[in-house]
């Protein structure tokens, strides 16, 4: 770890900047969490500031017309099960490029295949995929939707994977090697407890990936007793209208354990991310 | 001989379950589609062969055009205002102790909302009647009286912006990492030399952090060709088509004008994106820069 | 039956205790409507519909599910996949029409005629229904364009509803200089709201006559008179006659506008009926409403219509297992005036009121009577050949999308009213020529 030393006007200069940037930040979600805590008749005659009158009340009311309780476990069966797919079977598939053939003609066809993939708008084969998954009995499912998003996301896990095992000192490898060590041994054994840092890392990425997606989902689940949670913050709306105060209950509702999980996690996240794509 | 084919082969077994995944999701359905480029398919009916009339067509669509340029715009501006900020955001940051995790979290809370979120967060603060243009006028100061998503001129920046704000947060992230990583003697050095602020970020932070630059500029690029939802959410493509892009238009052919062969044929345009991306970093490559 | 067992063991592998128990001795009727799961309007419909029908019989279990704002796509998917519900809702003719062609639906005829369906629905709505002879969809929603008006500030300004387009101007024009926006209007959140605008000027300054002739191909959506209406409307978008201007329009939603009219920042607000809902936040307010068919704003003035508009279709999905009962369902509904009448009331006769044959008989007491006076007149003028035609009942799907969403493009100056009244006529001719129009009664 470096960092550079500063003066302290120059120290009062930089937080001036950053406490700048946070505002841009701050602000707008301060605006949305006032708006949570509401009566939604003060809407229009306070629409910014804080409410003269706190109604906790909106949270009890999404809770109950979101179905809170349902679509958060949903939305967890969803996200665990994405990550027991995607993030193992993205490991292999990153040690492989970085360990296995780290400069083989491997590594450049499926690293050129996955950012084609990444770049394809999902408007375009979303339809033809919802037919294959009617014929693959996948629709309407947990498990159609984890494939789905293990597919989506194992692009992005499999490069910051390999960025992160490409660092790994190779010497280790090739002493567990004379060892008579498989390749298989190697990944269980070495690669995976040296860089569990980046399993996490990915992991929170695609976990939270998979918390907010709501195309697939609304597409894909036509039973309501399986909605995820991104399609709660619908039920608020009708036609033409919206009813503020509970979309923003709900929004936060919706945000929080992302939130958490993000704050218990962040010193680890970042080592995830350490040394990712950098070559000492 | 075979045990050395064998040998060649184990890097794909560890490749083959996720990519056999991500082929049967995202290959298969996108070439059965693409497939139907050459027909005039509705979603419901018969598909009819019509040849090569759709990509005719689209070259005479005055919308698909604007949707071609507006994708470019799309991808300079998230090359230069998001990055720009995020740089000086992780560099302010590796320069301070206190608070460090603090600021660090509050960049990067947008990204952890959903699109739908951070979309109605800011269609409601750009509202003419409740948001912050009426807010400013009473400091005398008119700017946003009209929303900025609502105005031909200012939409496409303002979806862009909205797109911004929820994403730079992540490139802090990245690049404070890649910050960490450079050797504190060489900023001394510089020190002992009386470099400027400007003189140590241009001379050693960011040649130093130059491989996570370039990463970021490349998933960025890539993440530019399907933009999508904030572009849907907040303004459909309108005004008049000013912040049309292609996978919003896409959208539209196949799901509200019921086109879905015109659709396939953007599709397969946006290829055409696509390859140029990875021609521009097959040369990166071969001048020797890591991603 | 390998379907069932693999739902049955996914669903018992990932959400033992979410499962609710299915009857099996039932037969499964299902049906997807527009609204979002716990919204008032879903809550409704389950209660009064789905809950009410299973109470009143013991044959079959009805099952409504709500798909969001859009049923359309969810359908369509599943329709293509060869799945989706027995009953099928979709937001309009333009849909019914694709879906026919797909050889998606079911035809109704026979039941219609077992049912006696032919005589209790309204014949221009029936009509709409009919493809090759055959009944394949009836609208589950009726709707017109009508203006609503502050009553008490027309009152206090001694105004009243304009007769041709000199007094229509010089109103706005008034109404502006006291400070007020002439329409409350806007279309966000709901970019096709345009299109309202544009059907309004067409039914009264072309008139329906001319509007019918364009439709039916005897005329060209070039002629004079179309041309001129849009000029029109685009002169008066850019003075701000809706919201005080076009980026207002742009920014405003239904509950700005609802706000506008409520609380007198506007006059009048042109809506369709679903805007009698709006009218209940009157109730606290000093300021009495009124409703109105739209002024007639050609030069000469004329006789006030009402434009036939469906909101949303239901019919029965062709590889539906249970054609017979869905009917039955659907029989329920129907078989019942003063039920139906009782459902649209409590969403504010925004939905649910199926075209049928009401009469004042049919209405509760309680009845809100601005409501019942205005569907009887709207039988009584459409019933004297007076009715004008809404663009996404009538419009095939091509020119249906362009009609609104090319319309900002006009209002931008992007390009011209003739470039885009050219490009409606060549859509036109296209579906025209593909045989894809939407049936239109005879006038």
């Amino acid at each position: 770890m470096s960092t550079i030393s500063y003066s302290n006007r120059d120290k009062i200069f930089n937080h001036m900047i950053l406490i700048l940037l946070s505002l841009s930040i701050i602000l707008p979600i301060a605006v949305l969490f006032f708006n949570s805590i509401k009566p939604h008749v003060e809407l229009g005659t306070n629409p910014l500031g804080f409410p003269s009158e706190i109604r906790l009340m909106n949270y009890y009311d999404a809770f109950v017309k979101g179905n809170y309780a349902r679509v958060f476990l949903n939305s967890s069966i969803l996200v665990l099960g994405t990550l027991f797919v995607c993030i193992p079977l993205s490991g292999l598939a990153a040690f492989s490029l970085a360990i296995l053939s780290p400069k083989g003609s491997t590594t450049v066809v499926i690293g050129l295949y996955l950012l084609v993939g990444l770049s394809i708008p999902a408007q375009l084969y979303i339809l033809p995929l919802f037919i294959m998954w009617k014929y693959l009995h996948l629709n309407n499912s947990y498990l159609g939707l984890i494939i789905i998003y293990s597919a989506l996301n194992a692009p992005f896990a499999v490069f910051l994977m390999r960025s992160y095992m490409i660092q790994l000192p190779i010497e280790l490898f090739d002493a567990a090697k004379i060892d008579g060590a498989g390749p298989l041994k190697l990944f269980t054994s070495i690669a995976v407890p040296l860089s569990w840092p980046v399993f996490l890392t990915s992991g929170l990425i695609v976990g939270l990936a998979v918390w907010n997606e709501f195309l697939f989902a609304i597409t894909f689940i036509y039973d309501d007793s399986i909605k995820p949670m991104a399609t709660i913050l619908f039920s608020f709306s009708n036609r033409f209208r919206n009813d503020y105060t509970l979309i923003s209950a709900a929004a936060i509702m919706m945000a929080l354990p992302m939130a958490i999980l993000f704050i218990l996690f962040q010193k680890r996240f970042i080592s995830g991310l350490t040394s990712g794509g950098l070559k000492q | 001989m075979i045990k050395l084919f064998l040998k060649n082969m184990t890097p794909w077994y560890f490749l083959i379950p996720i990519i056999v995944i991500h082929f049967i999701v995202i290959a298969i359905p996108s070439i059965l589609s693409l497939a139907l480029c050459f027909t005039d398919w509705n979603g419901f009916g018969k598909i009819n062969f019509i040849g090569l009339d759709n990509f005719y067509e689209l070259f005479n669509d005055r919308v698909f055009k604007l949707a071609v340029w507006h994708n470019l715009i799309w991808t300079i501006f998230f090359l230069t205002v998001p990055i720009s900020v995020a740089l000086l955001g992780a560099f302010l940051l590796t320069g301070v102790k206190r608070f460090q995790l603090f600021y660090r979290f509050i960049f990067f809370f947008p990204f952890i909302l959903a699109s739908i979120v951070n979309c109605l967060i800011w269609k409601y603060l750009f509202h003419p009647k409740h948001g912050l243009g009426p807010f400013l006028e009473n400091f005398g100061i008119s700017l946003f009286t009209n929303s900025p998503l609502t105005q031909k001129e200012t939409s496409l920046f303002a979806v862009g912006f909205v797109d911004a704000w929820h994403f730079w947060g992540f490139l802090v992230v990245i690049y404070i990492t890649a910050m960490y990583q450079v050797d504190e003697t060489l900023y001394e050095a510089a020190e002992i030399e009386g470099a400027t602020k400007w003189q140590k970020f241009r001379f050693i932070t960011f040649p130093m952090i130059r491989p996570t630059f370039v990463f970021s500029v490349l998933i960025i690029m890539i993440w530019s060709i399907p933009a999508f939802d904030y572009v849907y959410i907040l303004t459909g493509g309108g005004p008049a088509y000013s912040s049309e892009v292609l996978a919003n238009y896409l959208h539209f052919q196949a799901f509200r004008n019921m086109n879905v062969g015109y659709a396939s044929a953007i599709g397969a345009m946006m290829f055409i994106y696509v390859f140029i991306v990875i021609t521009i970093f097959g040369i990166l490559r071969r001048l020797d820069w890591e991603i | 039956m390998l379907k069932y067992i693999i739902n049955l063991s996914m669903g018992s592998l990932f959400s033992l205790f979410l499962i609710s128990t299915p009857s099996f001795s039932k037969t499964l009727v299902t049906w997807w409507n527009w609204g979002n799961e716990g919204s008032d309007l879903a809550v409704t419909i389950t209660e009064d519909i789905q809950n009410r029908f299973n109470a009143s019989q013991d044959e079959i279990e009805l099952k409504i599910s709500f798909k969001g704002e859009d049923v359309n796509e969810p359908t369509r998917t599943a329709l293509l996949a060869g799945a989706g519900p027995d009953i099928i809702t979709s937001s309009g003719s333009t849909y019914v029409r694709a879906y026919y062609d797909g050889g998606f639906l079911k035809s109704m005829e026979e039941y219609s005629k077992k049912y006696g369906w032919n005589k209790q629905i309204l014949p221009w709505a029936y009509n709409l229904g009919v493809f090759d002879g055959e009944f394949y969809s009836f609208p589950k929603n009726y709707e017109s364009m009508v203006l609503f008006y502050n009553k008490t500030l027309f009152e206090e300004n001694g105004w009243s509803i304009p007769q041709n387009l000199s007094e229509y101007e010089s109103l706005a024009e008034k109404i502006k200089s006291m400070g007020m926006y002439p329409f409350a209007y806007g279309s966000s959140g709901w970019q096709p709201t345009h299109e309202h605008l544009v059907g309004n000027y067409f039914n009264t300054y072309v008139g329906p006559d001319n509007f019918y002739k364009a439709l039916i191909g005897e005329k060209k959506w070039t002629d004079k008179e179309f041309v001129e209406a849009l000029e029109l409307l685009k002169k008066h978008m850019l003075d701000g006659y809706w919201s005080g201007s076009l980026e207002n329009y742009y920014a405003t939603d239904w509950d700005g506008f609802s706000a506008q009219f409520v609380n007198r920042e506007a006059a009048m607000l042109p809506i369709g009926t679903w805007g009698f809902e709006i009218m209940q936040a009157f109730s606290d307010k000093s300021d009495d409403w009124a409703v109105s068919p739209l002024p007639i704003i050609s030069k000469n003035g004329g006789n006030p219509n009402y434009q036939l508009s469906i909101g949303g279709t239901m019919s029965i999905n062709a590889s539906s297992e249970n054609p017979d009962a869905a009917a039955k369902v659907i029989d329920w509904i129907l078989s019942d005036k003063s039920r139906v009448l009782e459902f649209s009331a409590k969403r504010g006769y925004a939905e649910w009121l199926i075209p049928l044959a009401y009469e004042a008989s049919d209405f509760e007491a309680g009845a809100d009577p601005k409501v019942r006076d205005y569907l009887i007149d709207f039988a009584k003028v459409t019933g004297a050949g007076d009715y004008g035609y809404t663009t996404w009942t009538f419009y095939p799907a091509g020119a249906g999308t362009h009609i609104w969403k090319d319309m900002e493009s006009v209002w931008a100056n992007d390009i011209t009213v003739t470039e885009f009244l050219t490009e409606q006529q060549k859509l036109w001719d296209e579906a025209r020529n593909a045989n894809q129009l939407i049936p239109i009664g005879k006038r």
